[in-house]
C-alpha cells in the first residue's frame, strides 16, 4: 500500500485491543457471580474444568484460529474468534464479499473485502440472536414443520455452498481434494484418527493437489 | 436459583461481550472503508460487498435457533444471548457446561444442577472461549508475518496456490464429514454444491442474482433435503 497508511499494522492493532477486551468481557458474568452473588467453583475444581476444557478443546483451540487464517486474513481472524460461527457465517460472508466485488483471496483488495464483509455479518448475526433471544420460542411455535426440518440442513448446506465457491476458480483442485477428502474421512475411524489430525490430513491433500497443478502448470 | 439466572445483575454483566462484539465490528468496518479509499476500491463496491455479505449471513444466523431455546431453558437468557453472540458454537457450550457441572458432581438438566452448579458451567465456557481468543491474539500477527516472509521467500504464485489449497482442504474436512453421514445431510450438501456452481456460472446476466447467491443455494440445497428426508 501507499503512504504510511498500513491496513495489515492497523488491522493488529486493532485486533489486538478488541480481542483483550473480549478476553475480560468473556470473564465478567463469571466474576459478577465470584464477587457479587458470592459463589464461584472451588479453586482446585477450576483447574479441573480447565484441564477437562483443554482435553476436549484444546487441540481446536489451535488448529481452527491457525487452519482458517488462509480464508479469514489478519481482520477477519480477529473478529472470528471473538464472535464464533467462522465456518457456517464468517467464511460464507467473506467469500460472497470478494465474490461481488471481484476481489481475490490472499490479496490486500481481497483482505480489506474479506473484513468488511465479516464485520458487516456479526452485525447481522448479533441483531438476529438478539431478537431470538426475545421471541424465539413464539418464532418457532408458528414455524411450518417443513421449515423446523429444513433449518437442522443449514450446516451441510452453507458448506457445500462455500465449497462451489472456493472451489469455482480452482475446479480440478476442488473436485480433486473433496474425493481424496472423502476416502480419507471414511477411513478415519477404523484407526482412531481424532478429528484435529483429520483435519490436518485433509488440509494438507488439499495443498498437495494444488501443488501438483501447480507443478503441471508450469 | 433461577433468579439469578435471569437477574438484572446477570444481564449486566452478559451485555459487556455484546457490546466488546458490536464496537469491535463497527471498529473494523470503518478500518475496512478506510483501506478500501487508500486502495482505490470504489465506495459503491464496498457496499455492494457489504451488502452480500449481511445477506450471507441471515440464513446462517437464522440456524441456532431451535438449540438457542434449550440453551436458555438450562442456563438462563441473559447467559445464552452473550454466548451465542461469542465465540463457541451452541453445541460447545452446551457440552462445556454439562462437563463443567459433571466436575461439581451434577447433571445438567437435572434438579441437582443449583446456583453452584451454574457457577461452574459459567466458569467452563469462560475458560474453554478464552482459548480460541488467547490463540488469536497470539498467533494472528505471527502468521501475517509468516506469510509475507513465504511470499518474499517463494514464487508468490505458489503462495497463492498454496493458501487456495489449505482454504479448499479445511472446507473438503468439514463438508466430507457432513457427507459421509448420508441421509439429508448428503443431499443438502450436495445440492447446495451444485445450485452455487450453476448460479455462479450462469447467472453472470443476472447481476441481481449475485449478491444472495449463497443464501439461494444454501436454501435449495436445505429445502431439497427437508423435502426428501
Amino acid at each position: 500500500m501507499e503512504g504510511n497508511y498500513n491496513f495489515y499494522d492497523r488491522a493488529i492493532r486493532l485486533g489486538v485491543f478488541t480481542v483483550t477486551a473480549g478476553i475480560i468481557a468473556n470473564f465478567v458474568p463469571a466474576v459478577y457471580l465470584a464477587g457479587v452473588v458470592g459463589v464461584m467453583p472451588q479453586w482446585s475444581d477450576l483447574l479441573q474444568i480447565l484441564a477437562v476444557a483443554l482435553s476436549a478443546f484444546g487441540a481446536s483451540w489451535v488448529v481452527q484460529p491457525l487452519s482458517f487464517f488462509p480464508i479469514l486474513g489478519v481482520g477477519g481472524s480477529y473478529i472470528g474468534w471473538l464472535c464464533g460461527n467462522v465456518a457456517d457465517i464468517r467464511v460464507p460472508a467473506a467469500t460472497m464479499a470478494q465474490k461481488v466485488t471481484g476481489s481475490e483471496q490472499g490479496t490486500p483488495r481481497g483482505d480489506v473485502m474479506a473484513t468488511i464483509g465479516i464485520a458487516g455479518s456479526v452485525i447481522v448475526s448479533v441483531l438476529i440472536i438478539t431478537l431470538f433471544t426475545f421471541i424465539g420460542s413464539a418464532v418457532i411455535s408458528v414455524l411450518p414443520p417443513l421449515v423446523k426440518k429444513a433449518l437442522g440442513f443449514i450446516l451441510p448446506a452453507v458448506v457445500g455452498a462455500v465449497y462451489a465457491e472456493l472451489s469455482s476458480k480452482q475446479l480440478k483442485i476442488g473436485l480433486g481434494t473433496i474425493a481424496l477428502a472423502l476416502v480419507i474421512t471414511f477411513f478415519a475411524p477404523q484407526v482412531g484418527l481424532p478429528q484435529w489430525l483429520l483435519s490436518i490430513c485433509i488440509i494438507g491433500c488439499g495443498i498437495l493437489v494444488a501443488r501438483i497443478k501447480f507443478s503441471a502448470s508450469k | 436459583m433461577e433468579s439469578v439466572m435471569n437477574s438484572p445483575g446477570m444481564w449486566i454483566a452478559s451485555s459487556v461481550m455484546v457490546i466488546v462484539v458490536v464496537i469491535q465490528s463497527i471498529l473494523f468496518l470503518r478500518e475496512g472503508f478506510r483501506a478500501a479509499q487508500e486502495l482505490n476500491i470504489p465506495r459503491c463496491d464496498c457496499i455492494k460487498g457489504l451488502r452480500a455479505s449481511m445477506i450471507t449471513a441471515i440464513g446462517p444466523s437464522l440456524a441456532p435457533v431451535v438449540i438457542l431455546l434449550a440453551l436458555i431453558a438450562v442456563l438462563g437468557a441473559p447467559t445464552t444471548w452473550m454466548r451465542m453472540n461469542d465465540i463457541g458454537a451452541a453445541r460447545t457450550e452446551l457440552a462445556m457446561s454439562a462437563m463443567a457441572a459433571k466436575v461439581y458432581g451434577v447433571e445438567i438438566r437435572s434438579a441437582g444442577f443449583d446456583l453452584k452448579a451454574f457457577s461452574y458451567a459459567i466458569w467452563g465456557m469462560a475458560l474453554n472461549n478464552a482459548g480460541w481468543m488467547v490463540v488469536a491474539l497470539l498467533f494472528v500477527s505471527r502468521m501475517n508475518t509468516a506469510i509475507k516472509k513465504m511470499n518474499e521467500k517463494y514464487n508468490p504464485q505458489w503462495i497463492k496456490l498454496f493458501m487456495a489449497g489449505a482454504a479448499i482442504g479445511l472446507f473438503a474436512y468439514l463438508w466430507s464429514g457432513t457427507l459421509i453421514s448420508g441421509g439429508g445431510n448428503l443431499v443438502a450438501g450436495i445440492v447446495s454444491f451444485i445450485s452455487m456452481y450453476l448460479i455462479s456460472r450462469y447467472g453472470g446476466r443476472y447481476p441481481r442474482l449475485q449478491e444472495p447467491a449463497l443464501g439461494i443455494a444454501m436454501l435449495i440445497g436445505m429445502f431439497a433435503a427437508a423435502a426428501f428426508f
